[in-house]
């Protein structure tokens, strides 16, 4: 292996669910030597292909969890994480995102860019990572990889190239022309893996010579050395290659490439790109957190003798304990090494440190700055970062989204609830937006996450991995609650009557904070609340927020402003200023116009264009906000921000208003106010529930 | 509508109310002109958005942007006035409001047709009971707008009562405007144009002329500068030629 870090890539590879991405992985592995016989998703020959390496996943032909694995190409040591294609599982693509480098884009060359392809680049857009685009399946029938190259431009905003050309297409897809070194390339042998050069044919000839033109055009708007040589009509493969490789860095070019992976064409080309146009880590900026500099954000150098500072991003629970999956950043990772856990600031020793190859893994000793590995026997969370003697850094912290649904579960027996147990908590360090935990109330264990498909795999997985089997309720809706305007409070506590009393008096205002997070101000002047007893105020507001009046979900977006108060020589304390606090809460919450927030969640729902009447009406019919649509080739797309509440069963009711051929995708978009009926409704059911324990 | 939402009104559009009615009227073709890179996207949006807070609702077309890309526009558009204003915090109510009367819909890899386009309001009106009083053409390729075409739109917008507008982009090189007439290629139909401005950069500034109204060419200096951020009237900032 090259010990260069700039022969370092980190990719994903990121795409709608069938675009083909576990068989492109698949054919990547064989080419690169990582597996010697392929086997497709779903085979006939019952092996699935080797990253879907979950069960669940080979049974459901969808990849579930990211599986990390690593190929030599070319001296070029390549580290490739496998993206889940559904959008419930979105924390896992997310997480890949924060340590990848760059991604490649599958696409399919009859579908073109479809809905989880949007959300999928709108998070590699957040993330800012740089990709390339491969249009798979050009031997199917009704493939147009430059219709899909100018979709990239048309629906992503893209600034899309084509690179390549398809040689025939469908059942004549034969190989594809390289438009830097203006040749076709063929790929020979029973797997594709003897590659051939040839001369363009013919007929193909003006096609490509134009859309070399292009390819300059566009790949010269980042170099003016090419721009000058394309003027002199000298433009060299390695002037194109660089200039194009300027462009997908600033993320402002998306160089597209082309093949088949069940056909065993264009991989080797696609992996070439890869070495040739995503970044390596050093051209990638990297921030972190020095808590020792009061949080102050420092930028990291891939620099293998600095501080080690590794990121873990994954776990998994495999037979010799959990495997933790870490990008190390800066310095270096060696077995028998001794680092720190930043959250818990306790010392870890390294004991085993593995290269990953999809379920299988290699020893190895030690690991660069730069490189993704797993090491075993470390206790930790994913997000949790390690670092070498020196300052305590932290990486950046990765956008978890809130959970918005939830759903009890029960056990069906004692043998179960140890599983059960076992499996939440294994659950909840692997994925930072599965949430557990026990109704006070119901004392039932509600299990949160992103949404319904989501849970189901958790729900699945505790069954076969742990063989708890529970029992579900129904899925419940994550509301909050919130107020929509400013509300004095003066509330005095006084309990003097005898013994030791309790008096605090707090005074101020609550209002809607701005960035809709908890805020709590301090505006007493000449000591009228004495500075001991601040936070016990701070922390009776806080704790008031976990339970709202309404409907008993928690309380956001409230700035809490304590402007004058008075307290006792005696009498007061901690106690009685955290009382007061609630009280005084309580007084002004009901003032304060308080209103129930309901998820709402971006659908975009994506079929033939005679059904876009059938998805207007069935979002108007969900109370969806329909934002826009798009008519592109017999196809359409809507787009639209609906109620969560109103999303339960939606596939079913799609799937039989379109016959089966349409299809949604849904992320978390924001918490929006309910409308009257709804929250009239759900005060309705809170109080009758009330009401039914009252009387229980 | 609230009186923020009428206090926000900064469109050259206000110019053009007469009889309380805000903008042209009912099937009335508005067009907005200026060379590349002056600001006549900043301008349809800004006319979006004056729609929007005088209670209207908006159909947005496009061939080249997509959904996300145009709501931006808005968003961005509406944050910088809400600064203006020191408003934001009725952001979020204020996007609720105009994204439940606000439609967008592009056209992946085609152009605009007049028959894909009542096709579209059609859908609207039947599935959604959405009628837009205002169309919003941007980035019309007037190649595939004939005159004949222009005028079936306008009879298409007069039947639901929406008036339309466009930009249309003049070049540097290009012929000047004959007397009388609208600069090239506008005046291949000009006679359906009911209103024009066209924009003028001066100074790192906007300079708004007017130079048709009421079917009529007027070709005059409205003594306004327009804000070349958001493309809308600034109050007190107006200046003599």
């Amino acid at each position: 292996m090259s010990s260069d870090i700039n022969k370092i890539r980190n990719i994903g590879i990121s795409a709608h669910i069938d675009s083909g991405k576990t068989t492109l992985t698949e054919r990547i592995l064989f080419y690169t030597q990582r597996i010697h016989a392929i086997h497709d998703v779903k085979g006939k020959d019952g092996v699935g292909a080797t990253m879907d390496h979950m069960e669940l996943e080979r049974e459901r032909g969808i990849t579930i969890t990211s599986a990390a694995t690593y190929v030599e190409w070319k001296n070029h040591h390549i580290n490739i994480i496998d993206t889940p294609g559904h959008v419930d599982f979105t924390i896992e693509v997310e997480r890949s995102l924060q340590v990848l480098d760059g991604a490649v884009l599958v696409l399919c060359a009859v579908a073109g860019v479809q809905s989880q392809s949007i959300t999928v680049d709108r998070q590699m857009k957040r993330y800012k990572v740089p990709r390339i685009a491969f249009v798979n399946k050009c031997d199917r029938s009704g493939a147009n990889p430059q219709r899909v190259s100018r979709a990239l431009r048309d629906k992503l905003g893209h600034n899309s190239v084509l690179l390549q050309l398809p040689i025939g297409l469908e059942a004549k897809f034969e190989g594809v022309i390289d438009l830097v070194e203006m040749r076709a390339i063929y790929f020979r042998g029973d797997n594709g893996e003897q590659i051939e050069y040839g001369e363009i044919p013919a007929e193909l000839l003006a096609e490509a010579e134009e859309r070399r033109v292009e390819l300059i055009d566009a790949a010269s708007m980042f170099s003016d050395e090419l721009m000058e040589a394309a003027l002199e009509d000298r433009a060299t493969p390695e002037l194109i290659r660089a200039a194009v490789r300027k462009g997908v860095l600033s993320l402002e070019l998306t160089p597209v490439f082309m093949g088949s992976a069940y056909k065993n064409k264009g991989i080797q080309p696609l992996m070439d790109a890869v070495t040739q146009y995503l970044p390596d880590p050093t051209d990638v900026p990297i921030e972190a957190i020095d808590l020792d500099q009061d949080d102050a954000m420092i930028e990291l150098h891939p620099d293998p003798e600095a501080q080690t500072v590794a990121y873990a991003f994954k776990l998994d629970e495999g037979r010799y304990g959990q495997l933790t999956f870490l990008r190390v950043y800066q310095g270096s990772l060696s077995k028998g090494d001794t680092v720190h856990q930043t959250r818990t600031r306790k010392k870890i020793k390294i004991g085993r440190v593995v290269r990953m190859h999809a379920d299988k893994m290699e020893d190895i000793e030690s690991a660069s700055a730069g490189d993704i590995v797993g090491i075993f026997g470390i206790d930790c969370h994913t997000g949790d970062t390690f670092t070498g003697a020196g300052p305590r850094i932290n990486m950046t912290s990765m956008y978890v989204p809130d959970p918005v649904i939830s759903l009890s579960v029960h056990p069906v027996d004692s043998k179960a609830q140890d599983n059960m147990s076992k499996a939440l908590s294994r659950f909840t360090k692997e994925d930072p937006t599965f949430r557990v935990n026990l109704d006070p109330e119901s004392n039932e264990t509600i299990i949160s996450g992103m949404g319904e498909l989501h849970l189901e795999v958790y729900v699945e997985r505790m069954k076969r991995e742990y063989t708890a089997e529970v029992e579900t309720g129904a899925p419940q809706v994550a509301y909050r609650e919130a107020i929509a305007r400013r509300a004095d409070f003066d509330y005095l506590h006084k309990k003097q009557t005898g013994g030791s009393g309790q008096y605090a008096k707090v005074v101020g205002y609550i209002e809607p904070s701005t960035d809709g997070e908890y805020e709590f101000v301090d505006k007493i002047r000449g000591g009228r609340i004495p500075t001991e007893y601040i936070p016990a105020c701070d922390k009776g507001f806080r704790s008031s927020l976990d339970k709202g009046s309404l409907i008993g979900f928690p309380v956001v977006g409230v700035r809490a402003v304590l402007t004058d108060g008075n307290s006792h020589a005696v009498d007061s304390s901690d106690m009685a200023f955290l009382t007061a606090s609630r009280m005084a809460f309580r007084e002004a919450y009901k003032k304060a116009s308080p209103r129930i927030l309901e998820p709402v969640m971006r659908v975009s729902v994506e079929g033939p264009g005679e059904f876009q009447g059938a998805f207007y009406k069935s979002l108007m019919q969900r109370r969806g906000t329909v934002l826009g649509s798009t008519e592109d080739a017999g196809f359409a797309r809507v787009d639209a921000d609906v109620p969560l509440a109103e999303m339960f069963g939606y596939s079913t009711d799609l799937r039989s208003a379109t016959q089966g051929k349409a299809e949604f995708t849904m992320e978390f978009s924001k918490y929006a106010p309910a409308p009257k009926e709804v929250s009239e409704e759900l005060l309705k059911k809170y109080r009758t529930n009330a009401s039914d324990e009252e009387d229980a | 509508m609230t009186n923020l939402m009428i206090s926000l009104r900064r469109s050259p559009r206000t110019l053009l109310e007469r009889d309380g009615h805000p903008g042209p009227g009912a099937g009335k073709l508005g067009l907005v002109m200026a060379r590349a890179g002056v600001g006549k996207t900043a301008f349809l949006t800004g006319i979006g958005i004056d729609a929007l807070l005088s209670g209207q609702k908006v159909l947005h077309v496009s061939i080249e942007r997509t959904i996300d890309k145009i709501r931006e526009w808005y968003d961005e558009k509406l944050v910088e006035m809400l600064k203006r204003e020191k408003k934001l915090e009725h952001l979020s109510a204020l996007q609720l409001t105009m994204e439940r009367n606000r439609h967008i819909h592009t056209f992946v890899g085609q152009g605009f047709s007049v028959e894909r386009i009542r096709h579209t309001l059609d859908l609207l009106r039947d599935a959604m009971e959405f009628v837009p009083a205002v169309i919003i053409l941007d980035r019309t390729e007037y190649t595939e707008l004939n005159p004949d075409s222009i005028a079936e739109l306008k009879a298409v917008a007069a039947d639901i009562g929406a008036e339309i507008w466009m930009a249309c982009r003049t070049h540097r090189d290009g012929p000047p405007a004959a007397p009388g007439h609208l600069p090239p290629p506008a005046d291949g139909f000009e006679d359906l144009v009911d209103v024009a401005f066209s924009l003028v950069p001066q100074d790192a500034k906007v300079r708004l002329h007017v130079i048709k109204d009421q079917q009529e060419m007027v070709d005059k200096d409205l003594n306004i500068l327009l804000d070349p951020q958001t493309l809308l009237l600034v109050p007190g900032v107006a200046t003599k030629k």
